[in-house]
This record gives C-alpha cells, sequence and structure tokens, in this order.
C-alpha cells in the first residue's frame, strides 16, 4: 500500500510517516504543492493524505488535478480548518473524507484503512482478526462463525480497535471517534467503559479471546497477545 | 421629535413677534398718516370757510344746511382771540343710533367788525373704520403667511430629506458580512454628499476591519491547530513505544489530554467569535419537536448509562427561523447539561410550548447564581475538563436571535427556561 503525505509541518508529517509505517504501509511525504504534483504525475498511490494550505499552493488543487486524471487514488483532506463550508468544498470537490488537525494518529489509520478497503474491493472484504470476522457492507461480526449481536457502538467500537491493533488507543481518541464533538470528554469515558464491559462479555460468550487491555491512566489497547 | 417640528417651532417663535410688531408698527404709522390727513382736511375747511364766508355777503342771510361737516357759527361780543383748536369729542348719531366720534375745529373771526366763533366738526366715522380695515388684513396677511410657510418648509423638508431617508434606509439594510459592496445613492446636496462619503469611508473601514478579524480567527485557528496537532501526534507515538515507565506513560497520556483541551477550548472560542461576527445568516425553518428528538437520540445511550428518566412534553411544534449549525450547538449543549450535571437516576422534564422551551433537571444543588454560569470561563466547582464555554454560547445564540434566556436553581432542581 502506497501514501503519499502532502503536509508542509515537517513534525507532524514525520508523526504521521511513522504512525502508517508500522502499519505496514510504504509512506512517501512532500512538503510542497510543487512536488506534490509532481509526484502524483509520477506515480500512483493509494491513498493521498492533503493538507489544504500549503506555503506555495493550495490543497485543493491537487485533488482537482487527481480528479481530472480520473486518479483511483483514495484521498483524505487533512486541514487546519474546520469550517462546515471547507469541509463541503473539499468533499464536493471529490476527496473521500475530511480530518481536522489536530486528530489522532490512531483515528487517520483507521479512515485509510475504511478508505481502502472501499476503494479495493468496494466495501465487500471481510476483515478478519484471529477468530473474529468482521464485514462491514453488512455491519456484521462473528466470531468462530457464529455472529453476535453488537451494538452500533459496540460495532464502531470493535472496527476501531481492530483497525488499530497492538496500540494504545486513548480514551480521547475513542470517545471523539464514537460521539464526534457531541459530548463532553468526562462523561465519555465511563459511557466507553460501559460498552467495552458489553463487548468484551459478547466476545467472550462466543469463546473469543479477551483482547482489550487497559493501559491505566491512558487508554486501551487491542492486542493479538 | 420630528426635525421638520422643531424648525417650524423655531420658526414660529422668531417670525410672531416680528409679524406682532410690524403689524402694531404698520397700524400706527397708518393711523398716523390718516389723522394728519384728517387735520390737513380740517384746516383746509377752514381755509375754505373763512373765503367764503368772508366773500360772499349773501352767505350770513342764507340758511345754508351742510350735512356733511357740520359748521356752526356764534357770534360773540368781543374777540376771543382762538387760533385753531383741534379737539375729539363723541356725538350722538341719529342714523347709526349710537354715539361717534368726531374732531373738531375751533377758531375765531372778525367781520365787519364783529367776532364770531366758527367750529367745524367732522365725523372720523371712514377713518375708524378704515384703520379697522387695515388692521384686519395685516391679521390676514399675517395667518396667510404662517400657513403657506408651514406648507412649504413641509414640502421642502420632504424634498430636501429624501437623499437623508434614502440613506438610513441603505443603512438599515446593510450587512456587514455580505460580501457585496456598499454604494449610496447620489445626491446633489453637499451635506449629504458629504454624509454619505463619510459613511462610505465608515463603512469600509469597518469592513476592512471585520475581514482582518476574521482573516486573523481563521489564522490564528490554523496557526493554534497545526503545533497542536504536532503536541498530539508525538504524544500519540510516545504512547505507542512499549519500553515506557508507567508514570511516564500517564504523563504523556497528561500532555496528549492537555492538548486536546486546548483544541478544544480554540474550537469553542472561534464558535463564540463565528456567532459574534454574524458568520452563520443561512437561517432555515426548524420543527423544534422534531429537533429536539433527533438530538435526544443521539444522546441516548448517555442517558441509559446514567440511567436517567425523560419526559418529553412537547404541548406544540413551534417552528423557528434559525441557523442549523447554531441550532444544534444550543440543543445539544443545553441536552449535554441536563444530563451531565444530573444524578444517577435523576430525570429530565423537557417542556415544548408555542413560545417556550423549558428543560428541567435533577442535579446538584449549586449556592451561587446561576445566571453567572452564562459568563465563559464560569464554571460549577472545579471540573476541569469542560470547557467553560458551553452556556455562553448558548446565550450569545439566544442574544442572536433576541430569545430570552433564564437559569434557576431551586434545590436540586435545575431550570433553563428560553422564551422565544
Amino acid at each position: 500500500m502506497n501514501i503519499l503525505v502532502v503536509e508542509d509541518e515537517h513534525h507532524l508529517a514525520e508523526s504521521i510517516v511513522k504512525y502508517l509505517s508500522k502499519e505496514g504501509y510504504h509512506c512517501e511525504w512532500v512538503d510542497n504543492f510543487g512536488k506534490a504534483t509532481e509526484k502524483v504525475h509520477l506515480y500512483t498511490y493509494d491513498c493521498i493524505l492533503v493538507d489544504i494550505t500549503l506555503p506555495d499552493g493550495n490543497g485543493i488543487q491537487i485533488i482537482e488535478r487527481l480528479k481530472k486524471v480520473k486518479s483511483q487514488s483514495g484521498i483524505i483532506i487533512i486541514s487546519a480548518r474546520n469550517s462546515l463550508e471547507d469541509k463541503i468544498k473539499g468533499l464536493d470537490i471529490g476527496a473521500d473524507d475530511y480530518l481536522t488537525k489536530p486528530f489522532d494518529l490512531s483515528e487517520l489509520n483507521a479512515r485509510i484503512k475504511s478508505l481502502i478497503r472501499r476503494r479495493n474491493f468496494d466495501g465487500n472484504n471481510e476483515i478478519i482478526f484471529k477468530e473474529i470476522e468482521i464485514l462491514p457492507q453488512e455491519r456484521t461480526v462473528s466470531i468462530h462463525g457464529h455472529q453476535i449481536k453488537l451494538t452500533k457502538k459496540e460495532y464502531d467500537l470493535l472496527l476501531y480497535f481492530v483497525s488499530n491493533p497492538n496500540r494504545v488507543i486513548t480514551k480521547e481518541s475513542i470517545a471523539e471517534h464514537l460521539w464526534g464533538d457531541h459530548m463532553d470528554m468526562a462523561d465519555s469515558f465511563d459511557f466507553i467503559y460501559a460498552h467495552l464491559k458489553n463487548l468484551r462479555k459478547k466476545i467472550l460468550e462466543k469463546g473469543g479471546g479477551d483482547y482489550i487491555q487497559t493501559v491505566y491512566g491512558v487508554g486501551y489497547k487491542f492486542t493479538r497477545f | 421629535m420630528k426635525l421638520l417640528t422643531l424648525t417650524n417651532r423655531y420658526y414660529m417663535v422668531s417670525i410672531l413677534p416680528i409679524l406682532v410688531m410690524g403689524g402694531f408698527i404698520s397700524y400706527t404709522i397708518l393711523k398716523g398718516i390718516i389723522n394728519r390727513e384728517f387735520n390737513e382736511k380740517l384746516f383746509a375747511e377752514k381755509q375754505q370757510f373763512i373765503h367764503e364766508w368772508h366773500t360772499y355777503d349773501n352767505l350770513r342771510e342764507t340758511l345754508y344746511l351742510n350735512v356733511g361737516d357740520k359748521i356752526e357759527v356764534r357770534a360773540v361780543s368781543h374777540d376771543p382771540k382762538i387760533k385753531s383748536v383741534l379737539s375729539d369729542t363723541t356725538m350722538y348719531d341719529a342714523f347709526e343710533k349710537r354715539l361717534l366720534p368726531y374732531r373738531q375745529l375751533k377758531f375765531s373771526d372778525k367781520l365787519h367788525g364783529k367776532y364770531y366763533i366758527i367750529t367745524i366738526t367732522k365725523s372720523m366715522l371712514p377713518t375708524e373704520e378704515l384703520v379697522r380695515g387695515v388692521g384686519e388684513i395685516i391679521l390676514i396677511l399675517i395667518a396667510g403667511l404662517v400657513f403657506s410657510l408651514w406648507l412649504v418648509s413641509r414640502k421642502i423638508s420632504k424634498k430636501i430629506w429624501t437623499p437623508f431617508n434614502e440613506t438610513i434606509s441603505s443603512l438599515k439594510n446593510y450587512q456587514i458580512s455580505s460580501s457585496t459592496d456598499f454604494h449610496f445613492a447620489q445626491t446633489a446636496i453637499d451635506e449629504f454628499t458629504e454624509l454619505n462619503r463619510v459613511l462610505t469611508q465608515m463603512i469600509n473601514k469597518s469592513k476592512s476591519d471585520y475581514v482582518n478579524l476574521k482573516e486573523f480567527t481563521e489564522n490564528a485557528s490554523h496557526e493554534i491547530q497545526t503545533p497542536l496537532a504536532i503536541i498530539k501526534s508525538k504524544a500519540e507515538l510516545l504512547l505507542q513505544e512499549g519500553n515506557l515507565k508507567q508514570s511516564d506513560l500517564e504523563d504523556v497520556a497528561k500532555i496528549y489530554e492537555a492538548a486536546n483541551r486546548l483544541s478544544r477550548l480554540k474550537q469553542g472560542l472561534s464558535m463564540l467569535a463565528k456567532i459574534e461576527n454574524n458568520q452563520f445568516e443561512e437561517v432555515e425553518a426548524i420543527d423544534m419537536a422534531a429537533f429536539i428528538s433527533k438530538y435526544l437520540e443521539n444522546l441516548e445511550e448517555l442517558i441509559e448509562i446514567k440511567r436517567l428518566t425523560v419526559n418529553k412534553l412537547f404541548h406544540s411544534k413551534p417552528v423557528l427561523i434559525l441557523n442549523n449549525t447554531l441550532a444544534y450547538v444550543l440543543i445539544n449543549n443545553l441536552l449535554n447539561n441536563a444530563i451531565k450535571h444530573n444524578l444517577e437516576e435523576g430525570c429530565i422534564t423537557i417542556t415544548l410550548n408555542n413560545d417556550e422551551l423549558i428543560i428541567e433537571n435533577s442535579g446538584r444543588a449549586f449556592g451561587g447564581d446561576p445566571e453567572k454560569l452564562f459568563q465563559r470561563f464560569k464554571r460549577k466547582g472545579t471540573v476541569t475538563d469542560s470547557s467553560g464555554l458551553g452556556l455562553s454560547l448558548v446565550k450569545k445564540i439566544c442574544d442572536i436571535y433576541s430569545m430570552a434566556i433564564s437559569y434557576t436553581i431551586q434545590g436540586e432542581t435545575h431550570r433553563i427556561a428560553l422564551r422565544f
């Protein structure tokens, strides 16, 4: 999987590349508009992360160029602008997703995975994590072939964990993934705990393993052992 | 008071004394002239009489009845030495049947060695009437002048102030956040051209200030978000390091958490700024009952986990014209607060009437003035994880749509009432 990161902020790009490389992606990074246009002209990427405000141009133009040549790459805008108009505009010209800075790397990772799944297999691919089998299209989960019934939040939570295996995922990141801005942080931690308890119970009931590990004071980790 | 009323008032106040004085003076002058003429006439008659009296001898024998002026000739024994004496008197007039003013000219004369006193009496009635007529004309003139002045000033003011009224109405319709250029209608009056020029200058200045501020907010937002994104991502990467001590891990988590809080705070502040800048202008009709139900559903699980009881008392379905984002921020903040500051197994009552929304929830008793919670960064107690902006956002939105909001606490019942 090839990913191009177009981001002028070196430290942020460095973090993104580091996190994504660990996930097994091949990441390339450019820090300006000129280099970015050159790269997308020469190579094909599965996913391109584009910052809108670049020192020598606008990320929107890169997307427009990609759309013009009917590129199959998935496009995620990463921008510090969080106004609704910016989001609508970005998605309108053909971006697949829009992430507002500052974002969680785990969230970015989950979005990239979801995007690549949708792109490559029309969303019909299954995600397998040991005995857990997830069909994103149908939104169903089976353990050892037995389907389990999850609430929407439990499903989202499981998918988020499976997308970021062996990573410490902070409570804040989970809260934002599940509720967005709907809720104040402090409340949500109790709710996360409650959802996790139910999820763990449902997986264990069907003979699945207990993969959810609590990282004290930080968050949770979905481990393969 | 209207400008026209005021100017008219000043006009009247300054014109009336002039008119009254002018009337009085012209009356006196006219009266003087007429008086003089009258006296001259009397003297002329005296001369004529003496001439005729001395010339025509047969006059003394002829009984001559003069129905015009009355002339009395009285013979006296010695010389009375009366040169000419003018005097006013009244006499009964048989025709008019009342006393009328007369003027007499009395003088003595010597004819053929005899002395006579002659009195010529002339009715002053025509003169009196003339003077009265003149006075009346002056009064009519005054009234006409005042009336036409009032009428003309009304007409003129209507015509003259048209450009001014146009300026006012275009100012009323002006919105600083609209991107269209602003122009006043042309006017031929220098004062209004100047006014329009100054206003245009002011508007352009405010507009550029507004744009600058907007840009600053956007830039600041951009510039703050980026370092925050770096802090967050670096902290997240550190958390992934397997060889950190537990205490270090917790410290990193705290850095991460603080960066998160800062980011949320910034979002809240820029939201407030955007509301203050009227950047949420697009409005739509929102069915409040459906809107509240929809967002309440989003919060369903929070309600479940806290085991709260929600009573929806929707007595009517008011439809409000609001901006969707602002309506969302308003309702979401109110509902969130009602859940967040609730007790375990507490209750929430949402009452919706035609003109008000009341959200009541159980919660801990609060000693201070609840209205103070509408201010920025005022929190109940020391809950540091809330941004402290929620209720001030609510207040700001209410201000924009001129809704009255009140927060009262009675014991353990918190009540927020919104009147629209």
